[in-house]
C-alpha cells in the first residue's frame, strides 16, 4: 500500500530529505521542488508533502499522512495521539532557560515572569521544579523580552547559544535536548504495517550509519 | 451580531450522511440485538461528582461543565458506560445478572480548538454486566460481527490485554506511579523516551528488554514475539490465555480477521483485562473501541465484572456507502391540489413521494 510522509520545511528539511536520500528513497523530486506541493517518490510507492512543523503532527493524527518527521520540541509542545516511534539524532538543539546576567529566574524570590513560544513546555518544566511561574506568550525575537523588562527569564530553543549571548543573556538551566523524530498514524501502524516498517529499518540503518561515522570522526 | 457559528468540534449531520448514518446504526444494532443486547437510554446529563469519583484519572477540562438551579455542577456524559453502570448499581440492585445492554446516544468531549476533531460522538455500543472473563470470546466475536457489519474496504480488531503490562510491572517491583508511566509511554510506542526512561529505573535486563520489546508485539507474531521476551511464569500464564482466546476466534472462523498487540496499555486504572480497538482503512483512529472493567462497579457499591465496547459512527460516514432512494415528484397546479393529494397517497404505498406544487398545466409524475 502506498505511504504518505509529511516532512517538516525549513531547518530540518535537508537533513531529513538527505537521509532518505540515503536510504535508496527517490526524493530528487523533493530537492529540486518546484511549486507542487505533493510529491511522488521516483522509487517507491510514497508520497511526500512538505508542511510546517505544528501542521506535520495534525496531518499525522488525522491519518491524511501515515509518516511525519517532526522536531521533539513541537512535539513536546503539541498533541500525543501518534506514535513516536524513532529518533533520527539530526538536527539536535536544545530548550533552555536563559535571562539576564546574574539574575538567574529559577533563583528569584517572588512573581517569577517567563517569556516563551513554547507555553506548554515551559509550564510543565515549572510544574516539575515545583516553582509557580506567570507564562508569557511571545511570537518572535523572544530574547527581547527580559531585556525590555517585561519578563525574568525565558524558555526557547537554542542550536548554539550564539544568539542568547550575543543579546547578553546567561544559560541557566537545560529543559530538554531535542532531535529530529519519526512520528506515525497509529491507524496507519496497523493497517499498512509493513511498509512503515520497511521505512522505519530504512531509515533506523542510516542512523546507526551517522552514529558510527560520527563516533569515528 | 448575528450568532450563526457552531461551538468548536460540532458538527451538523446532513441528508446523505444522516441516511449513512441510520443505515450503520441499524447494522451494527442488529448485531447487538442477535446476541441478547436490548436497549438502555439515559439522560445527557449527570452530576460531574459521578463522573469525579469513578474515573480518578479523568481530565476536568475535558468535561462540558455546567450548574443547576441548586449550585450542583453538571457535566454533559463522556461515555455511555458510566450511565449505565450507575443504572445497574441502582434502578437493577435487586436484580440478578448478567445485564445484556445495548445503546447508540451522543456522548461529549472537550478537544483542543482548531484540531478538526468532534467533540460530540454518537456511540452505538454495548455492555455486558455480571460476567467474567470467561464470556470474553462472547464480546469479541460480537465486536468482529460488527466490523463485519460496517462493511468497510478493509478492517481489523486489534486485542491486547492490560493485564499482561500490570503483571510485567509487579513482578519488575515498578510502583504504581512508575507502571503508570512505562504503560504510557508502551501504549503511545514512544521509543525514545521509553528507553530512556527505562534507564532511570532499577531493572533487571531481562525487565528492561521486555519492555523496550512490548511495543512492538503487535501484528500476526505478536503472541510468539512476547512469549520470547517474558520474564517471568505469571506473564506466559496470561499469553496462554491470549492463545486460548485465539483459538476459539480462529476455530469461529474469524482467523485472519484480528490480531494482537500486547502493547496496548491504555487507562490502566480503568481497563482489567482484555482490550481492543477496531480499525479500518480510510480512517485515521480506532472506530470500535473497548475492553472488560471489572474494578469500575468497586466505585459504586456493586462488585461485579463488566465488559463492554462502542463504535464511533461518525467516524465511519466516509468509508461507508448507502444507495439512496430517489423521490418520485408530483407536480401540480394550484386548482389540481386535491387530485394530487390522492395520487401522492396511492403512490406513497410503493414509493417515496414529494409533493410540488407548481406552474404546471396538470397533475405530473416524475419518477
Amino acid at each position: 500500500m502506498s505511504l504518505s510522509i509529511a516532512l517538516t520545511k525549513g531547518r530540518l528539511e535537508k537533513t531529513t530529505v538527505d537521509m532518505l536520500k540515503e536510504c535508496g528513497y527517490g526524493v530528487d523530486g523533493v530537492i529540486h521542488k518546484n511549486r507542487e506541493l505533493v510529491i511522488a517518490d521516483t522509487v517507491k510507492d510514497i508520497r511526500y508533502f512538505l508542511v510546517k512543523s505544528n501542521d506535520c503532527i495534525t496531518y499525522v493524527e488525522h491519518g491524511v499522512a501515515d509518516v511525519g518527521i517532526v522536531g521533539k520540541d513541537t512535539l513536546m509542545e503539541g498533541g500525543k495521539d501518534y506514535y513516536e516511534m524513532l529518533d533520527l539524532e539530526c538536527g539536535k538543539c536544545r530548550f533552555v532557560v536563559a535571562g539576564l546576567k546574574d539574575k538567574n529566574p529559577l533563583h528569584k524570590v517572588g512573581h517569577i515572569t517567563i517569556g516563551t513560544k513554547y507555553p506548554k513546555i515551559t509550564q510543565e518544566y515549572f510544574q516539575k521544579k515545583g516553582l509557580d511561574a506567570e507564562i508569557i506568550k511571545i511570537d518572535g525575537s523572544v530574547e527581547l523580552s527580559p531585556l525590555l523588562g517585561l519578563c525574568d527569564g525565558i524558555v526557547d530553543i537554542t542550536e548554539t547559544g550564539t544568539t542568547l549571548r550575543e543579546n547578553g543573556l546567561v544559560i541557566y538551566d537545560t529543559v530538554a535536548e531535542v532531535s529530529a523524530r519519526v512520528i506515525v498514524n497509529k491507524v496507519s501502524f496497523k493497517m499498512k504495517k509493513k511498509e512503515v516498517m520497511q521505512l522505519l529499518q530504512d531509515l533506523e540503518r542510516i542512523v546507526q550509519k551517522n552514529a558510527s561515522r560520527n563516533q569515528s570522526e | 451580531m448575528k450568532q450563526i457559528q457552531l461551538p468548536s468540534g460540532m458538527h451538523d449531520t446532513l441528508m446523505e450522511d444522516c441516511l449513512k448514518k441510520q443505515e450503520l446504526k441499524d447494522r451494527i444494532e442488529a448485531v447487538y440485538a442477535s446476541y441478547g443486547y436490548r436497549p438502555i437510554d439515559t439522560p445527557l446529563i449527570e452530576f460531574y461528582s459521578t463522573y469525579a469519583s469513578v474515573f480518578p484519572s479523568l481530565k476536568e477540562e475535558e468535561l462540558y461543565k455546567f450548574v443547576d438551579q441548586d449550585g450542583m455542577l453538571l457535566a454533559l456524559r463522556t461515555d455511555m458506560t458510566l450511565p449505565i453502570a450507575r443504572v445497574c448499581a441502582t434502578k437493577y440492585a435487586n436484580s440478578e445478572p448478567p445485564f445484556r445492554f445495548r445503546y447508540c446516544s451522543s456522548v461529549y468531549k472537550v478537544r483542543k480548538s482548531f484540531a478538526g476533531k468532534r467533540n460530540e460522538v454518537t456511540d452505538c455500543g454495548i455492555e455486558l454486566i455480571g460476567l467474567n472473563e470467561a464470556s470474553d470470546p462472547e464480546v469479541l466475536t460480537c465486536a468482529l460481527d460488527v466490523m463485519e457489519a460496517i462493511g468497510a474496504e478493509s478492517s481489523t480488531l486489534e486485542i491486547g490485554n492490560v493485564e499482561f503490562i500490570k503483571k510485567a510491572c509487579e513482578e519488575a517491583h515498578l510502583t504504581e506511579e512508575e507502571g503508570h508511566r512505562c504503560a504510557d509511554l508502551i501504549d503511545r510506542k514512544s521509543m525514545v523516551e521509553l528507553k530512556e526512561y527505562l534507564h532511570t529505573l532499577d531493572l533487571s535486563e531481562d525487565a528492561r528488554t521486555f519492555f523496550m520489546r512490548l511495543p512492538w508485539c503487535s501484528g500476526e507474531d505478536a503472541l510468539q514475539e512476547a512469549e520470547a521476551v517474558c520474564f517471568a511464569p505469571s506473564l506466559k500464564a496470561i499469553l496462554q490465555k491470549m492463545e486460548e482466546l485465539q483459538d476459539i476466534l480462529n476455530a469461529m472462523g474469524y482467523e485472519g480477521k484480528f490480531q494482537f498487540d500486547l502493547g496496548k496499555a491504555p487507562r490502566l486504572d480503568y481497563y482489567t483485562g482484555i482490550i481492543f480497538e477496531g480499525y479500518v482503512t480510510g480512517v485515521g483512529s480506532g472506530v470500535l473501541s473497548g475492553g472488560r472493567y471489572d474494578a469500575l462497579f468497586d466505585k459504586l457499591g456493586r462488585p461485579m465484572p463488566a465488559c463492554g465496547f462502542g463504535v464511533k459512527l461518525d467516524l465511519l460516514l466516509d468509508v461507508c456507502s448507502v444507495t439512496v432512494e430517489k423521490e418520485a415528484v408530483v407536480r401540480f397546479p394550484k386548482n389540481k391540489l386535491k387530485e394530487a393529494y390522492q395520487l401522492a397517497k396511492d403512490l406513497r404505498k410503493e414509493r417515496l413521494v414529494q409533493l410540488v406544487c407548481g406552474d404546471v398545466e396538470d397533475v405530473e409524475v416524475i419518477l
